[in-house]
């Protein structure tokens, strides 16, 4: 990435300024339109933490969901112009990096390695944080994974939602 | 699939000249109005184009979906219908912005309510940006003439419950509510009007003005974007527009050349500001963009004891304009209550909070009540409203700041909005907020909805309505096109929307958009013509 797009990207510019080192580990989070398994990761963990309750029980179930629920959130993605998609990859892209996870998410294990337990404390320390990035990026996941989620008429009973009138 | 005569298809199959999507654009047009927009501001003034004999051209950057395509589903809505899959947002992602992109617009997307532009909006316009002619006498006709154009009539059915509880708790409190006038015709209840109406029954732009504009011999580009105007001597002598895919994206660089007499700007605010920046229109005064309005609204949810299904129904029915009558126009921040529709996707990414709370707060959906305070901003220096710029790709970018002023007033509409619900008997309010719970009486959320921090993404806040950027005013130092809509310093260019407001409108604004374009389109129509022109 150039330096020019760097600093043109404001606050997401100014954490790999910040990170250094982040900066060489940083992959986009799409490739050929689709997520790139960090990414996928990403998705998969925000699922567990913000839909924790929302998911059937089994262990087996609960992960055939979960790719349900990444496919869902990449199809949703592919229906935002490249702007959008290009802001969200950066971010992805770097909370996908050992060095921006843990600066950004405060999470000290890998997405696909925490306990809902410690990704719930995670998204919460971003949701209230004093840095915009962190509640930005709060914000993202966890409106990202609720509107995937919900969109899928076979979610709706969980709300008692019967579904739209019949003409 | 919706069973209903569908006006469109109809259009369709009589040969109305539609291109783009899977019609191939045409490399150059001639005509004699092009019309950036299909919206309240560019539906209305097609009509009236070609009524008057013009041949008239309208660029709309979404796609033609009609009530065939309508599937009450906000799966389909939301990625075809609004800007940015309804996921549009200011540069820090405070504030999520539902604007329609469609033929239509946001009409074709909206809840129905029609207010009139409030007296002491017209008033502060009058004195501040010299908009002398803008009287409520002088405005009536016009009003008028747009009510009865999209039918807009008081709304007799009673109102769904998530309204009636609005209704009856302010009640108690001796707080007024009024009903909403809706532009509908053989509504059916069903709830569905923000994902387009299934059954044609709304009145918007794709079933009124566009139809007859199309009938009357106007081309129509879909999925075209306005991307920039030729700009030559003070005159604008050329538009060129690009073929965008669902997404908005670009898909082609091969542009289509419209050339017309005069170009009417209809694109919506941030859009509209977006395409003179791209174009590098004259700026003198550094008014472009600038004082751009949102509305920015907040949001307080109840528990009822028994069934609201707030997503059945008329979406807005009662509203009140107490809190906007409290203090002087100019003084402390002001707010209109409503209540928003609530479906499984705009209530779970638009409420607040996660994991097994929200899992449980959700399956309460049913008894859930919302309510809604849209704050009229833009009327004290304190309230400057944002600035749209251009993101490296020529996208436009609001830059809006929510100032402790604005704040303010939403903390303020919190505590209207818990004391209302509680006194319709809610058993707990949990105002939208990051940092808020459930809390079960009044006296304990009024304590601590005073603690809560009131900053940006902490705070919940979501626009429906955005206004200015182009603002007209009686000088060129004040404004970006002059009192009948033409831009100050190119001639053949005039603003038709909802970026000509200096200010908010203080109300859903899509009557005030109608009523006044219809006044400056027949007034155009009129110069360029020689000929005057009425609709109805």
């Amino acid at each position: 990435m150039k330096r020019r797009t760097v600093l043109r990207l404001g606050i997401v510019g100014s954490v790999f300024v910040a990170l250094g080192g982040g900066l060489a580990l940083w992959r986009p989070a799409f490739h050929d339109g689709r997520l790139t398994p960090e990414a996928r990761d990403i998705f998969r963990a925000a699922a567990r933490a913000v839909l924790e309750g929302a998911f059937a029980a089994s262990p087996i179930a609960g992960d055939a969901e979960l790719d349900a629920q990444v496919e869902r959130v990449e199809a949703m993605l592919a229906g935002f112009p490249s702007h959008a998609r290009k802001e969200l990859s950066l971010l992805l892209g770097l909370i996908g990096t050992a060095p921006g996870r843990r600066v950004i998410a405060g999470l000290d294990v890998g997405w696909a390695e925490a306990s809902t337990d410690q990704l719930q404390h995670a998204l919460q320390r971003m949701r209230t944080s004093s840095f915009t990035m962190r509640q930005q990026a709060y914000h993202a996941l966890r409106d990202l994974t609720n509107g995937a989620f919900y969109v899928d008429p076979s979610h709706w009973a969980q709300l008692g939602y019967p579904g739209p009138p019949e003409l | 699939m919706s069973e209903f005569p569908d006006p469109i298809a109809e259009g369709l199959s009589r040969g109305w000249r539609v291109f783009g999507g899977e019609t191939p654009l045409p490399r150059e047009i001639r005509c004699d109005v092009a019309i950036v927009g299909s919206g309240a501001g560019g539906g209305i003034s097609a009509e009236l184009f070609v009524k008057a004999g013009l041949d008239v051209v309208i660029v709309e950057e979404g796609p033609l979906r009609s009530s065939r395509d309508f599937n009450q589903l906000e799966a389909e809505a939301y990625p075809t219908l609004y800007q940015e899959s309804a996921a549009r947002k200011t540069a820090d992602k405070s504030i999520n912005i539902l604007q329609g992109r469609c033929v239509g617009g946001s009409t074709t997307v909206n809840w129905t309510s029609s207010f009139r532009t409030p007296p002491a909006t017209l008033e502060y316009w009058r004195e501040h940006f010299g908009l002398t002619d803008l009287s409520l006498d002088a405005l009536q006709p016009w009003f008028e003439r747009a009510e009865r154009r999209v039918s807009i009539q008081p709304w007799t059915t009673p109102p769904n419950e998530n309204n009636d509880l609005l209704r009856r708790g302010a009640a108690k409190l001796g707080v007024a509510t009024s009903g909403i006038p809706r532009n509908v015709i053989g509504c059916a209840d069903l709830g569905s009007c923000g994902l387009g109406c299934p059954i044609n029954a709304k009145q918007s732009m794709l079933v009124t003005t566009i139809p007859s504009a199309l009938d009357g011999g106007a081309r129509l580009l879909v999925q075209s974007r306005a991307h920039k105007f030729e700009l030559t001597r003070g005159r604008v002598s050329a538009l060129l527009c690009v073929p965008v895919a669902l997404n908005g994206d670009a898909v082609s660089t091969s542009s289509t050349r419209i050339i017309a007499r005069h170009y009417v700007l209809a694109g919506g605010a941030i859009n509209s500001p977006g395409l003179l920046l791209r174009s590098g229109a004259p700026d003198p005064h550094q008014r472009l963009g600038r004082r751009t309005f949102l509305h920015p609204v907040v949001l307080s949810t109840a528990v009822f004891d028994h069934a609201v299904k707030a997503w059945s129904g008329a979406p807005q029915s009662i509203c009140s304009d107490h809190f906007l009558k409290q203090y002087p126009i100019d003084g402390p921040i002001g707010y209109k209550l409503e209540t928003p529709p609530m479906h499984p996707v705009i209530a779970s990414t638009t409420l607040a909070g996660f994991g097994r709370a929200q899992t449980e707060a959700l399956a309460r959906l049913p008894v859930t009540h919302g309510l809604l305070a849209l704050l009229r901003d833009g009327f004290h220096p304190e309230s400057p409203g944002g600035s749209v710029s251009l993101r490296s790709d020529g996208s436009p970018l609001l830059e809006y700041s929510l100032t402790d002023f604005v704040m303010e007033g939403a903390r303020r509409a919190y505590l209207s909005m818990a004391e209302i619900q509680f006194a319709a008997g809610a058993l707990t309010v949990t105002p939208v907020h990051e940092m808020a719970s459930p809390y079960t009486n009044w006296v304990q959320a009024r304590k601590a909805i005073a603690a809560l921090p009131m900053k940006p993404l902490l705070t919940r806040v979501v626009s429906a309505h955005v206004m200015g950027g182009c603002p007209m005013a009686g000088d060129e130092r004040r404004g970006v096109v002059q009192p009948d809509g033409v831009h100050w310093q190119l001639d053949n260019l005039s603003v038709h929307d909802g970026s000509l407001f200096p200010t908010s409108i203080g109300a859903n604004p899509q009557l005030s958009i109608y009523g006044l374009v219809t006044k400056l389109a027949t007034q155009l129509a009129r110069r360029i013509t020689g000929r005057d022109v009425t609709v109805v």
